[in-house]
């Protein structure tokens, strides 16, 4: 399941609801991304996260598909809020579930480098010294390039 | 909603409280002087004649707190158990923030002393300054936050910043470029995204497919660059770019009533 939402969400009920019913998962890795205080510059007072409403959820199902063509998965959540969010809220919720545990860790991993770099987000900082955009990290492009060595 | 310092016959009254159960009330006020940079730079450096304005307008917030009730008609005598004030220096704006924070345990608000601890300070600090600024303005005096009695709780909201949450419909300041397709007539629909809307000044723009000079990304940056000066920002920094919401680069073919869109590189998760 795949959602691009305003409200935020709580991890644990989404790991309830994936897990419901189900006897053959072995394992779930959750990883989930906080609003951080600071970033570019430090006080960040809150953040304006955008998207392109119709290629995002395109995106996020791609990169979900290319996740389930390379590992064994049972099943993936993803949610990624978007609006205004304040330091400590989360982002971004990524759920995986396996029927072995290597695959859930790596599968998720994954899905959040290639969510970085490929899904059309984009955050506008609000500090005590002015508003900008976010750059792009390099750091975020030499992670997601970890997966085409391998694929 | 009555007015509770009203009588039946619409006359001020003093409201008997002796009934109401005591609780811990608080109240915070705010208030702004304005001064000109020059007065701002000798409030903080101390070289003001009258000697050191804040502290002076300090003691001034906190004994006006005390005596709220000789100044307010109807207000009751209240033994206050706390009241702070601070005061924030506001280069940028060009002045001085005075904050004032009262409680106490009892049966009526506090709020008239927080607010009457404010106005005191400022015209404090207005007295202070005056030999060297007299356009100063005083402004903004508000109550900011109340807690406890029968009303609960208040907060004033914070004043809604204007931010795009989604692409799409056009946000405030967007310029349009005038250019609409006629009826029946192919275009190609265009959109700028977050930073790169912002600093092209342009969100969305249809461009008309004959004007084409070959269908392709390419060839759309070239009419767009021809049809506004602005879109040579096209060019500046990393621009990516999706038709019909799938990546493209600049050789991807174009088919009227296509949707191209430019965005800055992504920064989600």
């Amino acid at each position: 399941m795949i959602r691009v939402q305003q409200q935020c969400f709580d991890a644990g009920d989404e790991q309830r609801a994936l897990l419901a019913g189900r006897h053959d998962i072995g394992a779930v890795v959750g990883f989930t991304g906080l609003v951080r205080d600071f970033n570019e510059r430090p006080d960040v007072q809150a953040l304006t996260l955008e998207h392109y409403p119709g290629m995002t959820e395109a995106a996020l199902a791609e990169i979900v598909a290319e996740a389930e063509s390379r590992w064994p998965l049972q099943d993936v959540r993803l949610v990624h809020r978007v609006g205004r969010l304040e330091p400590g809220d989360p982002i971004v919720l990524v759920l995986v579930a396996s029927a072995h545990r290597r695959s859930a860790f790596e599968a998720c991993d994954f899905i959040m480098d290639y969510l970085k770099t490929r899904a059309p987000f984009w955050k506008k900082e609000h500090t005590a010294s002015g508003d900008y955009w976010v750059a792009e990290r390099e750091t975020d492009h030499r992670d997601a390039r970890r997966w085409e060595a391998i694929s | 909603m009555t007015l509770t310092h009203l009588n039946v016959r619409g006359e001020a009254r003093m409201v008997d409280v002796a009934d109401k159960p005591e609780s811990r009330r608080e109240a915070s006020a705010s208030g702004f002087i304005h001064m000109q940079q020059s007065t701002l730079q000798l409030l903080v450096e101390g070289n003001l004649p009258k000697g050191d304005v804040l502290a002076t307008a300090r003691i001034a917030a906190i004994q006006a707190a005390k005596r709220t009730h000789e100044l307010i008609p109807l207000c009751h005598a209240l033994p206050l158990s706390k009241v702070e004030v601070d005061f924030h220096v506001d280069e940028a704006e060009g002045g001085v923030r005075v904050t004032a924070n009262c409680r106490l345990n009892g049966r009526t608000g506090v709020e008239m002393e927080a607010l009457t601890a404010v106005s005191v300070a400022c015209l404090t600090l207005y007295d202070m300054c005056k030999a060297v600024d007299k356009d100063m303005v005083i402004g903004e005096i508000r109550l900011e936050e109340k807690r406890g009695g029968k009303s609960g709780e208040y907060r004033r909201a914070a004043p809604a910043e204007p931010a795009p949450i989604v692409t799409g419909e056009g946000a405030s300041g967007e310029v349009s470029l005038g250019v609409r397709c006629a009826l029946g007539e192919p275009c190609v629909r265009v959109k700028c995204l977050a930073e790169l809307r912002e600093r092209l000044g342009v969100g969305e723009v249809a461009v008309p497919f004959d004007r084409l000079e070959s269908a392709d990304i390419n060839g759309l940056k070239a009419v767009l660059k021809e049809m506004d000066a602005r879109f040579a920002g096209l060019e500046e920094g990393r621009v990516l770019c999706a038709v019909n919401q799938v990546m493209a680069g600049g050789a991807t073919p174009l088919t009227a009533d296509d949707e191209v869109a430019f965005f800055p590189p992504v920064t989600g998760g």
